[in-house]
């Protein structure tokens, strides 16, 4: 099984043994972004390539509220998208980045960087898809920077749905001025093993942020999800809600950090991490953690394991409803409450789907209460 | 439509029920009366097929057919309803899509064509009108946050919406005030017919007045100890069970 490396040294000799790839032109087409695109076709889009910005396949804003600039050097390292939105511009549609993993080679190294600043007052729904149109083996390394200025809103749906043989790691840095209010969810399915990152900070007093996240690991998948927040301000508030569900010999790890500095009085954090794990071969590692040096906070941390309920399927059997059903139903119940929170109808469909799919091919699924 | 002959159950290593014997007729409402512990809720879990009651001898034929081979959602399909003593909150799964994958489910397994959601959505709010009952029920998630009372009347709209062949009432009347207690006498009342059984599994007299059983059983130390018309439940809410007991002793 994949094993995700821990150590620095481990990740550089992993970042090593994937060669960098060259921006390779007429590989994807408009055919395929209309495929895969979660968004209405006059929306604002950004693609990627293997981390390159495909301009002629992007939709590009007119209007000036939102500008879009890149460094469009291949050989720089800084090669990137960078994204602002004027301040008080409120987007009606969502601005979508496409993220495409495609290439004939293999083992190649894609590194996306994307910069979205939301100027002072803006509101914006950003909806960021990981997708591959071939099962090459690959790994994509993305930074995503988001900056949200003095009451900036911004509604941020990702949906990680990579080949089951590539890596994928992605590190989100969330920093919020005074006011701004930051929701998020990640939905991570694909790659053969998975590591998001999230670090929130605070620069302005009265900002929220909201982190969801969920989770679908099967055999030779492994998912790591890693959360910092860091309260060093006051009066700001953070609720991650983290779930995951765990079969045959998936395997996960759900770190997730909170500090309240000295300072951060009135500080309101939750976190909490709960799995579901369909399998006796399935590995969860949670490890929630809460550190307040502050005195005045409300902050509650709380982690579940557990098995499908066997009470809740007998009701739903009682009911004439078949076993897999059943079993379907209660997970895609576990998992809803997790994924209703993207605000992105397409995206939420395209999660439900991949959901029920991936679940109902778990052919072992009938004999989960026996394990 | 069901014979139980000479049941035994064990859960968790102790014999509950101890050669319990019943005949139910289409058209026959029974009641199943019954102190605490006398084995009223493990025969109607053994009915609806849960897999921890364990059957060491006797059998139950439900139709011509061996009941206690059939996986729980097979009886469903066949037209068992038991209504849960105590429902299971599923959070995250809708109510109206639950009762809608309940209902095709079991119109499938008898040949009919499933309902859209259109045509659901009307057949559940005739149902719900019938009973004087409230819409938001079906927003919500299956169980999830209701009150006792809200429920067992879930469990009544469910039982109303997959009309049964036979229905087991679970103690459906415990803890309920007065208005709820009319829904679901509404309830079974209006499922009354000569095709259908119904076996009342109560703790009081209550329900029965409501509720006209043909025969009413009294359930003691795992098996029936005493049958007969309305008029035993009466004798019962005025006697104690204390009364079945001295009886039994005496006889003895």
């Amino acid at each position: 099984m994949n094993t995700l490396p821990t150590s620095p040294e481990a990740i550089a000799t992993l970042l090593g043994s994937f060669q960098p790839v060259a921006l390779e032109d007429d590989l994807l087409t408009p055919d395929d972004v209309e495929q895969l695109r979660l968004t209405p076709v006059e929306s604002l889009r950004v693609v990627m390539l293997n981390g390159f910005f495909m301009p002629e396949l992007s939709t590009l804003p007119q209007d000036g509220s939102v500008t879009v600039a890149t460094t469009l050097n291949t050989d720089s390292p800084d090669e990137g998208v960078s994204i602002r939105i004027k301040a008080g511009s409120v987007l009606a549609q969502a601005l979508e980045v496409l993220h495409v993993s495609f290439s004939f080679e293999s083992e190649f190294i894609a590194q996306p960087r994307l910069r979205v600043v939301l100027e002072a007052g803006a509101h914006a729904t950003l909806v960021e898809q990981y997708t591959h149109l071939s099962d090459t083996l690959c790994l994509n390394n993305a930074v995503v920077e988001v900056f949200l200025e003095a009451g900036a809103r911004l509604s941020h749906p990702r949906l990680q749905q990579e080949s089951l043989r590539t890596r994928h790691l992605s590190s989100l840095h969330v920093n919020q001025a005074a006011g701004s209010h930051y929701h998020g969810t990640t939905l991570a399915f694909g790659g053969a093993w998975s590591r998001t990152e999230f670090h929130v900070a605070f620069s302005g007093t009265g900002a929220h942020c909201d982190l969801n996240g969920f989770y679908l690991v099967g055999d030779q998948q492994t998912h790591d999800m890693h959360l910092d927040v860091i309260h060093n301000l006051p009066g700001c508030s953070s609720n991650a809600r983290f779930k995951g569900i765990l079969y045959g010999n998936g395997k996960a790890v759900f770190n997730g950090n909170i500090v309240v500095k000295p300072d951060a009085q009135k500080t309101d954090a939750r976190l909490s991490n709960d799995n579901l794990l369909l399998s006796r071969a399935a590995e969860i590692d949670t490890r929630p953690r809460l550190e307040i040096y502050a005195d005045d906070v409300q902050c509650s941390h709380g982690t579940t394991v557990g098995q499908l309920d066997p009470e809740m399927l007998f009701y739903l059997r009682a009911r004439g409803i078949p076993q897999t059903q059943a079993t379907l139903m209660v997970c895609d119940g576990f998992a809803s409450e997790i994924i209703d929170t993207c605000n992105a109808a397409a995206l939420q469909q395209q999660a439900q789907t991949l959901l029920a799919k991936r679940l109902a091919s778990v052919t072992a699924l009938a004999g989960v209460n026996d394990a | 439509m069901l014979s139980v002959k000479d049941l035994h159950v064990v859960v968790n290593g102790k014999e509950i029920l101890t050669g319990l014997n019943l005949e139910i007729k289409p058209g026959e409402i029974h009641a199943l009366m019954g102190p605490n512990g006398s084995g009223k809720s493990t025969l109607s879990k053994v009915l609806a097929g849960r897999e921890e009651y364990v059957v060491t001898e006797g059998s139950v034929t439900y139709k011509g057919q061996d009941l206690l081979a059939l996986a729980p959602e097979v009886r469903a399909q066949q037209g068992i309803f038991m209504a849960f003593q105590y429902p299971v909150e599923i959070p995250g799964v809708n109510n109206t899509y639950f009762l809608q994958m309940a209902l095709n489910a079991i119109r499938k397994a008898r040949g009919e064509a499933e309902l859209n959601s259109l045509a659901f959505m009307r057949l559940v709010r005739d149902k719900l009108k019938a009973l004087e009952m409230d819409e938001s029920l079906l927003k919500r998630y299956v169980n999830a946050g209701f009150s006792g009372g809200e429920m067992k009347r879930n469990e009544i709209l469910q039982m109303t919406l997959l009309e049964p062949s036979l229905a087991i009432l679970d103690e459906t009347d415990s803890g309920l005030d007065i208005d709820a207690l009319k829904i679901v006498a509404r309830g079974v009342n209006t499922l009354r017919s000569p095709e259908r059984a119904m076996l009342v599994i109560t703790h009081y007299q209550r329900l029965l007045d409501y509720i006209e059983p043909d025969v009413v059983h009294v359930l003691s130390g795992g098996k029936i100890v005493m049958s007969g018309d309305k008029s035993l439940a009466l004798e019962l809410e005025a006697k104690g069970y204390g009364w079945v007991q001295d009886g039994l002793e005496q006889a003895a």
